[in-house]
């Protein structure tokens, strides 16, 4: 090994014939954004559409909270009430949480660490994203066609008979779809044919492992949910009879089909996160990432399973003892992959230089949050228990610990960690760390006392309820007021950066994968001269320690 | 989207009225007091929820360890240690938690064995359940009646046959740790054994439409002397007031959650006004307009009337908006001395002004 050669001569790079141009300035006007085809300047569009997602869905769940401050219901009458938490699932689902990292920081990043100068097909990636837009603007309009009640998983038959605009949400979510599978099918491409020269398999980023184990399941499993969302608006328009048990059809029928996607979809969500930790926890302690094959082995273990354990949300529908058997045990087996992934994590911590900025408190927050969203993912794993705990609020607390407290706050974590790639500027770190402190309390103070109620029996998507659980819904409401203040603080902070952030370092954080020995931000091509990989992934010994104290010009 | 911020006051209330007393809470705070048999549910909970307390301390206490320890004091220090890898430490922490999950895997399986294999002592007593929105109808094995209560002995193992009219529903008893999805073309059976005397919660646990939240019923077990008084087939009808009251009871469970009876629009037609009384005590209907087989007619409203819309609803249908496009599902199976309380109950609103 010759551990002294640079994989690229970075220096080389700050040099001034760049000119101070990148791929922010280089060109300007409203088509040199709408129509490029640049992966960076789509992956910022992408950032821009599914933070507006976000904060609306956002909106959605502090509606429902607020209503539920009273066993009576505060705001709403009950059909309101199913619209407003319909809303708030399917925005957050279909409209942020998955194409959410893969869209903006995948579109961002990955690139950058293949050492190549964009995706390998830069047009299917623009169109992509405005199938994404489309869509947003679909589920738009459903809202303003009378909007939908059916709740995210529209389960039939009731979603064949509400006289509300399932049909249109249903075309959303199926142009969606083709999205999120043109964005998988390019990272693909990309990872097979457009490695750096010595960017073998194993010296690829986690990161990059996880986007490809993502890709793979958004091009296997989407085309179930898009077939199903037609056959939905067929049965509505044409009473065909394949949900509706009034003309024969099977509507539990209906729950395979659409777990058969979305359980994967949940893999689809949280493996990009699980590159994002891997990433940073390795950066943020300066130290190999501690089993890295295991991990990147656990990640395509994960996504084959994942196909494979879909009837555990359907353990009360009544199948049968050799289903149950088959879907259970499979269950408890994904969890050992994933609590491999924990544990290396943490051990990649031990004994490492640990930087407590906020990349880094967003990282440990998640480790914590994941921990007890892993964990009690174990508990309904159980086939008796799972039976009282089913559509309760212990499963919603449960996925909002994994979707929310792990998913959204990874992407917020590589938000922090790229945005002074991205943009070259910094944010005010004080105000992030106090964001992020405020941000954990408010999301546990939220959902804690839902694993409480929902043990005790409170039943999932009640507009009103009886007075038993009305404390425990008055801390959730309490919860979502700071987490609120949390997240407010966060959008505030990263807007004014970009008006009077202070520079941000070449290499703000001292990563050593190449996103981050390109300039910064990086020019239109990424890499003024190819890069050329001579050395393991992570190796700080090659940090160059000059590039962390230059500024970006 | 602002439409559905201003409040509309004017709907028919959305919440449960009369719910059991507050379900009582087991030692430890997390499930409702056990009241069946079915105490593996229990077990397997609180052995799970031990392990992942002592996985998660585990976890954050090296994180916590790590941070203090490990804390970067300069800009540029590295890492105290490059290890990349520890075989037998990965292989421990792959093998000890699939040992456990095994444990865990076998033991929730033979407990839902246990939930899903019905006894024969359960099936000899057989009741059914039929849900419909947002109601739930029980039949007794003696083929008798009541809506949205149901009386259980105690001590004696029961079955229940779950069945949809329309949508899906769950049938869900948690002081029971009994659930089930009720699905439209299918009878599925549950069945428990209760062995605690009280008033339990039964939630509809599957999303089911408008007033999904408000589809509640009681479970009442009871002892065998109790349960030999057939406390379900209490029906007062000695005189017109009891009549009424006894109506008002049936209206309470069965009708309440689309109907009022204050002229507040709800998802079907307010009983308001639907008598005026006379001087000399009897009763005149209201003039309404109503669709025949999609014409319009008008007709005045009584007994007949009364009864044929709640045996076959969509016989005549209100033609006023929203009502006109019909959607309530028939009720045909009410015996006749019930229905005669609820005309009763509906001539003592005129009264009641």
């Amino acid at each position: 090994m010759t551990t002294n050669v640079p994989v690229i001569d970075t220096h080389a790079h700050h040099a001034p014939e760049a000119g101070g141009t990148n791929y922010l300035n280089n060109r300007s006007g409203f088509w040199s954004w709408a129509g490029t085809l640049d992966h960076k300047r789509i992956g910022l569009m992408y950032l821009v559409g599914v933070s507006i997602a976000f904060l609306c869905g956002g909106l959605f769940a502090l509606l429902v909270r607020l209503h539920l401050w009273e066993p009576k219901g505060m705001l709403f009458d009950n059909a309101q009430y199913n619209q407003i938490f319909t809303l708030h699932g399917a925005f957050m689902v279909f409209l942020f949480v998955i194409p959410a990292i893969p869209g903006s920081l995948g579109n961002m990043v990955l690139p950058l660490m293949l050492g190549a100068k964009d995706v390998a097909l830069p047009r299917l990636n623009l169109l992509s994203f405005y199938l994404w837009l489309t869509g947003a603007v679909l589920a738009t309009l459903a809202i303003v066609l009378g909007g939908f009640d059916t709740g995210w998983t529209f389960y039939t038959p009731y979603s064949l008979y509400t006289q509300q605009a399932v049909v249109t949400i249903g075309l959303a979510i199926f142009v969606l779809g083709f999205s999120s599978i043109f964005t998988g099918l390019n990272f693909i491409v990309t990872v097979h044919k457009l490695r750096a020269p010595g960017l073998t398999w194993f010296r690829m980023p986690l990161f990059v492992w996880a986007l490809y184990a993502t890709s793979l399941l958004q091009v296997l499993a989407t085309p179930v949910l898009g077939i199903t969302v037609l056959l939905v608006a067929f049965e509505r328009l044409y009473h065909i009879g394949i949900f509706d048990p009034r003309l024969g059809g099977d509507p539990v029928l209906f729950e395979h089909f659409f777990w058969f996607y979305s359980h994967p979809a949940v893999y689809i969500m949280v493996l990009p996160a699980f590159g994002i930790i891997s990433e940073l926890v390795s950066v943020h302690s300066r130290k190999p990432l501690f089993g890295y094959k295991l991990i990147a082995f656990s990640s395509l273990a994960i996504a084959i399973i994942s196909f494979l354990v879909w009837g555990h949300h359907m353990f009360t529908s009544g199948q049968s003892t050799y289903a149950m058997f088959a879907f259970s045990f499979l269950t408890f087996f994904v969890a050992i992959p994933t609590a491999i992934k924990e544990f290396s994590w943490v051990a990649t911590i031990w004994k490492g230089s640990i930087a407590l900025n906020s990349p880094m408190l967003y990282t440990l927050a998640f480790l914590i949050i994941f921990a007890i969203g892993g964990l009690t993912g174990v508990i309904l794993g159980a086939l008796n228990v799972d039976i009282h705990l089913h559509d309760t609020y212990f499963v919603v607390a449960h996925f909002h610990y994994v979707m929310m407290g792990s998913i959204a706050l990874a992407f917020f974590a590589g938000l922090h960690h790229w945005w002074p790639k991205m943009f070259g500027v910094m944010y005010d770190e004080f105000l992030a760390k106090i964001a992020c402190a405020i941000i954990f309390i408010g999301f546990n103070a939220t959902f804690l006392p839902q694993f409480i109620m929902g043990s005790r029996g409170m039943p999932r998507r009640y507009a009103t309820y009886v007075p038993d659980y009305a404390p425990y819904h008055a801390a959730s409401t309490v919860g979502v007021i700071i987490l609120t203040v949390g997240i407010g603080m966060m959008v505030f902070y990263l807007v004014a950066s970009l008006f009077q952030g202070k520079k941000a370092m070449q290499n703000q954080w001292g990563g050593v994968t190449l996103d981050w020995l390109c300039p910064t931000p990086p020019p239109l091509e990424n890499f003024d001269v190819p890069p050329k990989v001579v050395h393991e992934v992570y190796d700080y010994s090659t940090l160059d320690y000059q590039s962390m104290q230059t500024p970006v010009r | 989207m602002f439409a559905l911020l201003t409040q509309d006051p004017a709907r028919t209330p959305g919440h449960i009225e009369n719910p059991a007393p507050p379900l009582a809470v087991d030692t430890y705070g997390q499930l409702p007091k056990l009241a069946s048999t079915f105490d593996h549910v229990d077990g397997l909970f609180y052995f799970t929820y031990i392990v992942c307390i002592f996985f998660f301390v585990v976890i954050v206490g090296v994180i916590a360890v790590s941070v203090v320890l490990y804390r970067r004091k300069t800009w540029d220090q590295p890492a105290l240690s490059n290890v990349t890898h520890n075989t037998p430490l990965e292989v421990v922490w792959t093998v000890i938690p699939l040992i456990i999950v095994m444990v865990m895997f076998a033991w929730g399986f033979k407990g839902s064995l246990d939930m899903t294999n019905v006894p024969e002592a359960a099936s000899r007593n057989l009741y059914k359940a039929t849900a419909k929105q947002w109601n739930w109808t029980f039949t007794y094995p003696n083929g008798q009646q009541s809506f949205g209560e149901v009386w259980v002995e105690v001590d004696k193992p029961v079955a229940f046959a779950t069945e949809s009219t329309d949508v899906l529903h769950a049938f869900y008893l948690p002081q029971m740790r009994v659930k089930r999805d009720v699905i439209p073309g299918r009878s599925q059976v549950v069945w428990f054994e209760p062995k605690e005397v009280g008033d339990y919660h039964l939630f509809c646990a599957e999303y089911c439409g408008n007033d999904h939240s408000k589809m509640y019923a009681q479970l009442h077990v009871v002892s065998a002397e109790e349960f030999a008084k057939k406390p379900w087939d209490k029906w007062d009808d000695s005189t017109p007031a009891a009549a009424a009251k006894s109506g008002e009871s049936l209206y309470k469970q069965l009708c309440a959650s689309c109907h009022s009876v204050n002229g507040i629009p709800g998802v079907g037609p307010s009983w308001k006004g639907l008598f005026t009384k006379n001087a000399d005590g009897t009763f005149t209907g209201r003039q309404r307009e109503v669709l025949v087989g999609g014409q319009k007619q008008t007709i005045t409203v009584d007994d007949a009337y009364i009864i044929e819309s709640i045996k076959t609803p969509m016989a005549k249908i209100v033609a006023e908006e929203p009502y006109n496009r019909g959607g309530m599902s028939a009720f045909d199976n009410i015996e006749d001395r019930k229905i005669a309380g609820l005309i009763q109950y509906m001539k003592s609103l005129a009264e009641a002004k």
